[in-house]
């Protein structure tokens, strides 16, 4: 106990809370885990995926680099924290195993080790430098922190998330703990440089420092100076500055390991289990798993979904933001104005730095509150059968091709001229896709959906299902299981049709801008095909934001919470920028998208099939 | 002091103007788009709910401002109002100078293409209102292949009260409307099943009740509240729909020989170029905010300019016609205040 003071213990007393909630947390959620989740964590280690989860944990939980892509000074923030805290500590800690070769001291004398040792400018190595600058790194970092909750557009951020009571606490005392050690060790600096103080050396002796010297380095070891001129001796002497600061330190560091567990700081330690979890393969489901805590808890609260979201750009609906929801459903205080006001476009996703699921989270969070599907619904459409025609290839137009008939007729006319012979499934009215009620949450009444039309596709013998839309090709994909049976986008269909000669068109000179719709870019990764089809047809101009980053057309189906006025204001802002690419025409390829855009725009909307169809 | 007002527009509010004016002592320039007089009137056949032939109206209206000294500038455009009514300038680039004008530019008809889902202009056999008043006058209602009708749908608010498409006003004549039409087919084929799909009926005139109830109890037209969802053409070029009986609670589907679209009125194209001008402003529906809805319904923030007919609301002809009149007056009013 020969290096105990009081000073330490609301660090001590904060780091063993920390540990101990940090591991209740993990052992809970990881015990929660489905039988097949942790066989799959299990399998996973060790392989390729450990490795890929290290470096992974290097890139994304110390360097940020995803968000240094999204702002360099946002990147160097968030990096100055993670980064140079951690270095700090590891310096420390190397620092304080050469000085005390080895010996077993407690933990607390690694962290205040200033307070213990002086050591003086050694000449073969020199641990006070390497910590002088770790600390001046993290210091412009808190400072910049300070300048984003002033000027957040400089940081390449608009708008910037509203924080809780909690989180404002645990904010405070992280920002109060650099500048508190700088001051607490440039004062334990002053006193050496005034009285002298001795040190532990690399040698056995204890050695005296005489005074006029100091300790530390540029930063702690010339503030100490200053200090030790400016200050009066008989302060200096007291100690009691000393300490004081030495004892804000640690209080510092405790109420930020108390607070930790229950703020946003959560994330800091819960990105390194989610990011060896979903390495191993484990993904959020439809339902709800203790999987999604890993995924919730390592939300920084960054802020970064809120700019991209069309919601709030567009119709200014605040606070239903992925990082609100997240939040809300991590305090248990989520409420369906929250989990319904969401177009799932994806835009969110794709910005955020730490890859949460966003949709499939807000989607579980809508299943868990729909009602228990009646075991009669839908038991009319049992043993229908309104398809017609006969082929191996099949057409499912979908309801919302349906409502937009050009596509339709578009399809029929590019089907007779590449000589397909076609199943209809829908023509004359046929049964949902499913997936407007998967994204409502009711997923056992989607279930019903999905089987019928899936039994219906496998009794007509199909080899390849075509459809217009999107909405319905992402659910085919993802929930049908159609072993057999290719699954293509109309656009795909007919990019393979011209690759393979079976279709000619007459390329002219117009110009066409292309709009990606969320359920085929974002949501199934088909970027290309419609492109090259159109790229036959005439001159695409890309609009600014684009393939990853398109716009939603605001007519999602996913959102069933926003108003027609919300819905109109997106709409304006996508056909806005779509028009500002110059072109004569919009095409997209979903039918709506189709019929959201041209609520508000002012040149003509087409579906990629109209524009083939045309030029046939 | 010339005393010339220019009126924008040609249909019946703009001519009634002019013939107010005239009578005033004014000197009257009435421009029109097209090729003659009479706006939108001229494509109809006979107006509810008195089934007065629409030529009366329109060949009175014509007459007394023929015995006027107005001048008329037919196929002209207006591309902008000056300042304070100081005059217009067309799209050819001329300026005719003015001590005010009144605008009278009315309405546009809603693009029934813009409800894709009922398949006007895809589909055989699928009509507007406007449609069906040019057939009135080619000697009556036929299919695409020229037969008659034996079961026809009407649908009612195509573009009005219909958010998907931004038209959130109610267009209050197309109830009306359709209550004729439906009435002059069944004349017309007195064998005819006459189905009329509404939201509301509202029916809001002298005698537009009463012309709703005969066309119940006299005429066997089925009204059905609930809207058409789609409209698909089957083989044989009738129209299959789907709708829903909201009163019933039930869905239904029907096929038709023909489905005619009761299409409304939408804000003129050109109001969105007027209101350049800084003294008129646009409603969100796009049609011109007149300066009050009680004692200013013709008047706008500059003493001026001023508005006649559906260029601010959709009217009917006789509301129009008044307003025609009120504005003159507004006109006189302001201008005499003027001379020395």
């Amino acid at each position: 106990m020969e290096h105990f003071r009081l000073f330490v213990l609301p660090f001590y007393a904060g780091a063993i809370f920390l540990l101990i909630t940090l591991l209740f947390k993990y052992i809970y959620w990881f015990v929660g885990l489905s039988r097949e989740q942790k066989r799959l964590f299990w399998r996973s280690l060790p392989t390729r995926a450990t490795w890929k989860s290290i470096l992974e944990i290097i890139n994304e939980s110390l360097l940020h680099r995803k968000i240094w892509r999204t702002n360099p000074l946002l990147g160097y923030m968030h990096t100055s924290f993670a980064l140079g805290w951690f270095l700090l500590i590891t310096v420390g800690w190397i620092e304080t195993y050469v000085y005390f070769k080895g010996e077993g001291v407690p933990l607390y004398v690694d962290i205040f080790f200033s307070y213990y040792v002086h050591p003086i400018f050694e000449r073969a190595f020199n641990f006070s430098l390497i910590k002088d600058a770790l600390l001046l790194l993290i210091l412009i970092g808190v400072g910049l922190a300070l300048f984003k909750r002033i000027r957040s557009r400089v940081m390449g951020m608009k708008r910037t998330t509203k924080h809780m009571l909690g989180d404002r606490i645990a904010l405070t005392a992280l920002w109060l703990i650099f500048p508190a050690r700088l001051l607490a060790e440039s004062l334990t600096s002053a006193e050496v440089w005034r009285f002298g103080g001795y040190v532990w050396t690399l040698s056995e002796n204890t050695q005296l420092i005489p005074p006029g010297i100091g300790c530390g380095s540029f930063l702690t070891g010339s503030l100490g100076q200053w200090l030790a001129n400016f200050l009066p001796a008989r302060i200096i002497e007291a100690q009691h500055i000393e300490l004081g600061a030495w004892w804000i330190y640690s209080i510092a560091l405790g109420v930020f390991f108390i607070a930790l567990p229950f703020s946003r700081y959560m994330h800091i330690f819960t990105e390194m289990p989610l990011i060896f979890l979903r390495n191993a393969g484990l993904r959020a489901s439809e339902k709800e798993t203790t999987y999604d805590r890993f995924q919730i808890d390592a939300c920084s609260r960054c802020g970064i979904c809120i700019d991209p979201c069309q919601l709030q750009s567009g119709a200014d609906i605040q606070g239903v933001q992925a990082v609100y929801f997240l939040r809300d459903r991590r305090y248990g205080r989520l409420t369906d104005a929250v989990a319904d006001n969401c177009l799932m476009c994806g835009r969110c996703q794709q910005a955020c730095p730490v890859g949460i699921e966003q949709n499939t989270l807000r989607l579980n969070s809508r299943a868990k509150r729909a009602y228990p599907d009646a075991p009669n619904r839908y038991a009319y459409i049992q043993g229908k059968d309104p398809s017609t025609g006969e082929g191996k290839v099949g057409y499912f137009a979908g309801c919302m091709t349906l409502l937009t008939p050009r596509i339709l007729l578009a399809m029929e006319q590019i089907f007779a001229a590449a000589h397909e012979t076609v199943w209809w499934a829908d023509k004359n009215g046929g049964v949902c896709c499913g997936r407007p009620l998967k994204l409502a949450g009711e997923v056992d009444a989607a279930r019903k959906m999905m089987n019928f039309n899936k039994e219906l596709f496998q009794k007509h013998g199909i080899t390849t299902l075509v459809t217009s839309c999107p909405i319905c090709l992402k659910v085919f994909k993802e929930d049908y299981q159609l072993e057999g049976i290719e699954v293509l986008h109309h656009s795909e269909y007919i990019q393979r049709l011209l690759a393979e000669g079976r279709l000619h068109l007459h390329a002219g000179s117009e110009t066409f801008t292309y709009h990606d719709p969320c359920e085929l870019g974002r949501g199934g990764g088909i970027y290309d095909a419609p492109r090259e089809v159109i790229a036959a047809l005439g001159i695409l101009k890309e609009p600014a934001e684009t393939r990853e980053h398109a716009l939603c057309c605001g007519s999602s189906i996913a959102n069933t919470a926003i108003d027609d006025e919300g819905q109109r204001r997106i709409s304006g802002q996508v056909a806005t920028a779509l028009a500002a690419t110059g072109a004569t025409s919009i095409v997209t390829a979903c039918p709506l998208c189709k019929k959201g855009i041209a609520r508000e725009a002012t040149i003509p909307v087409y579906d990629l099939a109209e524009i083939v169809a045309r030029a046939i | 002091m010339t005393g010339r007002v220019i009126i924008i527009g040609g249909g019946v509010a703009g001519m009634q103007t002019a013939i107010t004016l005239d009578e005033l002592g004014f000197k009257p320039v009435l421009i029109e788009k097209e090729e003659s007089l009479g706006g939108k009137l001229c494509r109809w056949d006979r107006l509810f709910p008195t089934m007065t032939p629409a030529h009366e109206v329109l060949d009175d209206l014509r007459n007394r401002l023929g015995s006027t000294s107005t001048e008329v500038h037919t196929a002209t455009t207006v591309s902008g109002i000056e300042e304070e009514g100081r005059g217009v300038t067309l799209t050819d680039g001329r300026h005719l100078e003015a001590e005010a004008v009144v605008v009278a530019s009315g309405f546009d008809i809603f693009p029934a293409e813009r409800k894709e889902e009922y398949g006007y202009g895809l589909y055989d056999n699928v009509y507007t209102t406007v449609d069906v008043e040019r057939m009135f006058r080619e000697g009556g209602v036929r299919m695409a292949n020229g037969q008659t009708p034996k079961t026809v749908a009407f649908l009612h608010c195509v573009g009005s009260r219909d958010e998907k498409v931004n038209q959130r006003h109610c267009s209050r004549v197309c109830c009306i409307t359709g209550v004729k039409q439906a009435i002059e087919v069944k004349q017309q084929i007195p064998d005819a099943e006459i189905f009329s799909f509404y939201m509301d009926m509202r029916m809001f005139g002298p005698g537009y009740e009463e012309l709703y109830r005969q066309a119940q109890q006299q005429y066997n037209i089925h009204f059905i509240r609930g809207r058409i969802s789609e409209a698909s053409p089957t083989i044989d070029h009738r129209i299959h729909i789907k709708a829903e009986d909201t009163l019933i609670g039930r869905p239904l589907r029907m096929s038709v020989d023909m489905l005619i679209l009761a299409v409304g009125m939408q804000a003129g194209a050109s109001n969105e170029a007027f209101s350049q001008n800084r003294h008129i402003e646009l409603y969100p529906s796009g049609f011109l905010r007149p300066l009050n809805q009680f004692a200013g319904n013709v008047r706008s923030s500059s003493p001026r300019l001023f508005y006649a007919g559906t260029v601010t609301a959709p009217k009917n002809i006789g509301e129009s016609i008044n307003e025609g009149i009120a504005a003159a007056y507004q006109v006189a009013r302001t201008l005499n205040s003027k001379r020395p």
